[in-house]
């Protein structure tokens, strides 16, 4: 009886949630851009035989959730409070950085939230009534450079990217929105911080990438391990490897999140 | 926490196929009686006594010999961090490092050792890491066992089954960045009854670097992927710095004692042809294993790839550790001294003893010597033609000590400008040139007593031509002399004792 | 003895430390192949054997029940009669209650002791992730996924991960002895004038 009622409340609160959507917005630099459908190449092809990926449109947060957004969330959450997560969804170092469990501190406010884990980021999303972008949705809209939709064969927007990786992640985080505009109206996909995907769990490539074989069928349904394609996208390559190292209750210094959401067909 | 090893072995599972091995294994063949037998031979059953928790030392230090004759489980802790460094003087570079340092810690067991290897990734890296160590027997080397995500740590165990000294290094993507970025360092596998002692053990491993930057490009430099991709190094170096091992911190000893280098190659490119200038190596273990050479002056260590060199040190002063693909010493930064400091052994190494004029071209400067002996079997010969001869050789026979302006030095060797020896006695002058002189002088009232050898390689004609400018130049002017004189006075005096004309 | 038992409970007390907690705290809702909901503590109070898979997979699914069958008859009958297992489909859109019950009958799988469930597509993810499972989609409408057996123990907590398929996993097997061992044991030492 008492399971019973536990379980009324939950698709209560899961109710709520439902109600309570909608992202606010101004025309001009909206909070989450529409961005269009499109068939892309990605450095992690759906399939062996399969080259492009079909995107659909979706919308994207312009810039990644700060310490500040993520507090507010946490006065509804609770649960997802750093003295209150269940260990099964948190490392240690979830929310380390913050003053207090529900402070951020002052200089904090405006960066990126990071020690985050996955299933916080969903959490996060989902009282939006958002979800976390999916992996090619990502690598989509992070191929464009300011000008173009897909720079990736540009050498010197590929050193440009490669620049934040020539720096130890030992300095402050800069605050959100500090860098241009891709050509999708997206702010910080590099330079700043590591992003969660919706999907972070399915990367499936090897944990020694070296290893280039096709699939072990006894492992793995299907067709086994994904491989690695455009081996010279190193900046791409380096976020598939970093997340596929990430448990989904991992938290680091370095990763933070933004949510996306399905656009309506016909809005 | 033994129960987490399993699950964390599970990740394993995500390791697709690859690396699979599926040549047949030939039947033993008849071993030779020095084989070592290899990992087959490796195994001396499990760990004893307590567990021992690994000495690592950072570059250039080598921790000391396990000292130990039974297998034990060793513990292995190392931290990989991302730190910012300086690859040349003004120059930093974010560096990603096994233990702090470019390169990684050296880790030193004993064949048979079981190693409990645990890796921890410190929480400000960016990146996520793994290591494959050569020295493991396993899928990847333990690649996959031990990736880490930044802030995390993990754990895995092998049985290190062959003796040698391997190279380890990070394989996460893109390996080539990683390794370029410094994760790399040696594991010394000792054979079970160790290794000789000597006086000294240094750990140097060489890596190609590449900036955005030019080579010395001040401020701080980011990885340039296509540089590397290229193959264009703008640094080679000797343990991630090019001060690394000069100036104060060159590696030091004494004549008479031992070294043993463990040189190690991270590449992630190039070969190197390791060479130490001025010693030779008395033993080489050559790609880090059992074997030996001797006697050898330069070894060539594959990327990923290691050495072991031994070499006695005699002769005090400064031994430069260079990569032999010269423009990379000397262009690029491979560079590190050895200083050894102690007695001079003159009998091995004198230092300089000779630094004179030497007439370098001498077809093209002998040309006027040439002509004056053409015009001399013909009978032309003009004293212009001897002075422009005489003027050469004098350069390159008698300068050194009668000096260019003919004034000789106080005291030691006599002038011959306005020498009252030289113009009061032309045949004896000849005679001086092709016997030499020795024992007391008097030159213009002052005293010589040197030693002037004969001049024995010079001909008639040359003679001739020598004194002819010597009697009319700085001053002097006192006719000419011919080679039927000097013809004469050789005839007439005793030929000097091994005289070779 | 008394110690040896005790040192087996301070064991079992360190692993806990170890691990990250309950899966039971995943608030996903489950349809088991009956239809009735059901939450992840299904099976609380009992060791259970937790893995997902996929109804229309051709080869390593139908291998993973045979796995978990394996170890099931491996394991001795005391620790059977407590052992229960749980599927839960990664596949939402074709795994319907329907199937799943389908599937579970021509298996011969016992519904008391076996449960094969559906949930949300967000609930497969968070399930997934709590379990360490990796899956894609592939295009032609099957998955990619990693085929790992979970041991939980009466409150849901990890006990043991295999990737062994086949056959029964003897540190699975050791792994289950241990986490029923316990409550035996306590059962001597708190009735002592029994024998």
């Amino acid at each position: 009886m008492k399971k019973l009622m536990r379980h009324r409340r939950y698709l209560a609160a899961l109710a709520l949630m439902l109600v309570s959507l909608g992202h606010a917005e101004s025309p001009d630099t909206p909070a989450a851009p529409a961005i269009p459908g499109g068939s892309f190449e990605s450095v992690l092809p759906p399939a062996p035989s399969v080259k492009n990926v079909r995107i659909q449109p979706f919308r994207l947060d312009r810039t990644p959730v700060t310490n500040e957004q993520f507090a507010t969330f946490l006065r509804t959450h609770p649960q997802w409070r750093r003295d209150r997560v269940a260990k099964v969804f948190a490392d240690e170092q979830y929310l380390s950085h913050w003053q207090a469990p529900l402070d951020p501190g002052q200089e904090n406010l405006r960066r990126p939230v990071v020690h985050v884990s996955w299933f916080a980021a969903t959490a996060y999303c989902e009282a939006q009534g958002a979800r976390l972008p999916r992996w090619h949705e990502w690598e989509y809209v992070a191929a464009a450079s300011d000008r173009q939709r897909d720079a990736r064969n540009d050498p010197a927007w590929r050193q440009q990217i490669l620049s934040w990786y020539s720096r130890s992640g030992r300095g402050p985080l800069p605050a959100v929105g500090g860098t241009t505009a891709n050509a999708f109206g997206i702010q910080d996909l590099h330079g700043v911080i590591w992003e969660w995907v919706e999907d972070a769990g399915g990367m499936l490539v090897s944990s020694d990438n070296r290893e280039q074989s096709s699939a072990d069928v006894m492992r793995f349904c299907g067709e086994g391990a994904l491989t690695m394609e455009q081996k010279e996208n190193y900046a791409t390559l380096m976020r598939i490897a970093m997340l596929s190292s990430m448990k989904a209750r991992y938290t680091s210094a370095t990763m933070g999140f933004r949510c996306a959401s399905d656009v309506r067909t016909g809005s | 926490m033994n129960r987490l090893l399993p699950l964390l072995a599970s990740s394993a599972a995500l390791l697709l196929g690859a690396c699979t091995n599926d040549a047949p294994i030939p039947a033993s063949h008849a071993a030779s009686l020095s084989d070592t037998g290899g990992s087959r031979k490796g195994d001396f059953g499990p760990p004893q006594g307590e567990p021992i928790k690994a000495v690592l030392t950072s570059p250039p230090n080598v921790p000391p010999a396990t000292n130990r004759n039974y297998p034990a489980k060793v513990v292995v802790e190392l931290e990989v961090t991302e730190v910012d460094m300086e690859i040349a003087e003004g120059v930093t570079y974010t560096f990603w490092t096994f233990g702090g340092t470019v390169p990684g810690s050296f880790i030193r067991v004993r064949q048979g050792d079981t190693v409990e290897f645990r890796l921890k990734n410190h929480p400000s890296s960016k990146m996520p890491h793994n290591i494959d160590l050569h020295g493991v027997t396993g899928p990847g080397g333990g690649a996959a066992s031990s990736f880490t995500a930044p802030g995390h740590q993990t754990q895995f165990t092998f049985k290190a089954l062959n003796q040698g000294l391997y190279v380890y290094h990070c394989a996460t993507a893109p390996v080539g960045m990683h390794v370029a970025n410094g994760m790399y360092g040696l594991i010394l596998v000792e054979p079970p009854e160790g290794l000789p002692p000597v006086d000294h053990e240094f750990y140097v491993m060489q890596g190609d670097f590449y900036t955005v930057g030019k080579y010395r490009e001040k401020g701080h430099q980011a990885f340039d992927m296509q540089k590397a991709i290229d193959e264009n190094a703008s640094y080679v170096l000797f343990n991630g710095s090019e001060t690394a091992l000069t100036g104060p911190r060159a590696l030091k000893a004494k004549v008479n004692q031992s070294v043993r280098m463990f040189i190690g190659n991270g590449g992630p490119n190039l070969v190197s042809s390791f060479h130490v200038i001025g010693e030779i190596f008395d033993k080489v273990q050559y790609e880090g294993g059992t074997r030996f050479q001797e006697n050898v002056q330069t070894t060539l260590i594959p990327a990923g790839g290691a050495v072991t060199v031994e070499f006695h040190t005699e002769v005090p002063g400064n031994y430069v550790l260079v990569d032999h693909s010269i423009f990379r010493a000397f262009n690029k930064g491979a560079l590190a001294i050895l200083e050894v400091s102690g007695e001079e052994r003159q009998e091995i190494y004198s230092g300089k003893q000779l630094d004179e004029m030497y007439i370098g071209d001498k077809l093209a400067s002998l040309a006027p010597v040439a002509e004056a002996a053409k015009a001399s079997t013909t009978g032309t010969l003009t004293k212009a033609q001897q002075m422009q001869a005489g003027a050469v050789l004098f350069k390159g026979t008698c300068s050194t000590c009668h000096q260019d302006t003919g004034q000789g030095l106080p005291n030691v060797f006599p002038p011959l400008a306005k020498s009252d020896y030289l113009l009061s006695d032309k045949n004896r002058a000849i005679a001086v040139v092709l016997n030499g002189l020795s024992g007391p002088v008097t030159v213009n009232g002052a005293q010589y007593n040197s030693v002037m050898p004969p001049m024995s390689q010079l001909n008639d004609d040359e003679v001739a031509n020598i004194l002819t400018y010597a009697l009319n130049s700085w001053g002097n002017s006192d006719g000419t002399v011919t080679a039927d004189e000097v013809a004469k006075v050789r005839a007439t005096t005793k030929r000097a004792e091994g005289a070779a004309h | 003895m008394k110690r040896l038992l005790f040192a087996l409970l301070l064991l079992a007390t360190v692993v806990r430390a170890d691990t990250a907690g309950s899966i039971y705290q995943v608030a996903a809702a489950l349809a088991d192949q009956s239809g009735v909901l059901r939450r992840m503590d299904v099976y609380q109070g009992h060791p259970v054997l937790v893995t997902m898979f996929y109804g229309s997979c051709p080869m390593a699914c139908p291998l993973l029940i045979d796995t978990l069958r394996a170890t099931e008859r491996a394991a001795p009958a005391s620790e059977r009669s407590q052992l229960r297992l749980l599927l839960i489909s990664i596949d939402p859109e074709r795994d319907t209650v329907a199937n799943l019950k389908a599937l579970g009958e021509s298996r011969k799988l016992d519904p008391t002791r076996w449960t094969l469930a559906r949930t949300d597509a967000a609930s497969v993810r968070k399930i997934a992730a709590v379990l360490g499972i990796q899956y894609r989609k592939l295009p032609d409408g099957g998955y990619n996924h990693s085929s790992i057996v979970t041991l939980l123990d009466a409150n849901g907590e990890i006990q043991y991960q295999s990737s062994v398929l086949g056959k029964a996993d003897p540190e699975l097997l050791t792994a289950l002895d241990r986490i029923t061992q316990p409550a035996r044991a306590q059962r001597q030492v708190a009735e002592p004038s029994v024998r």
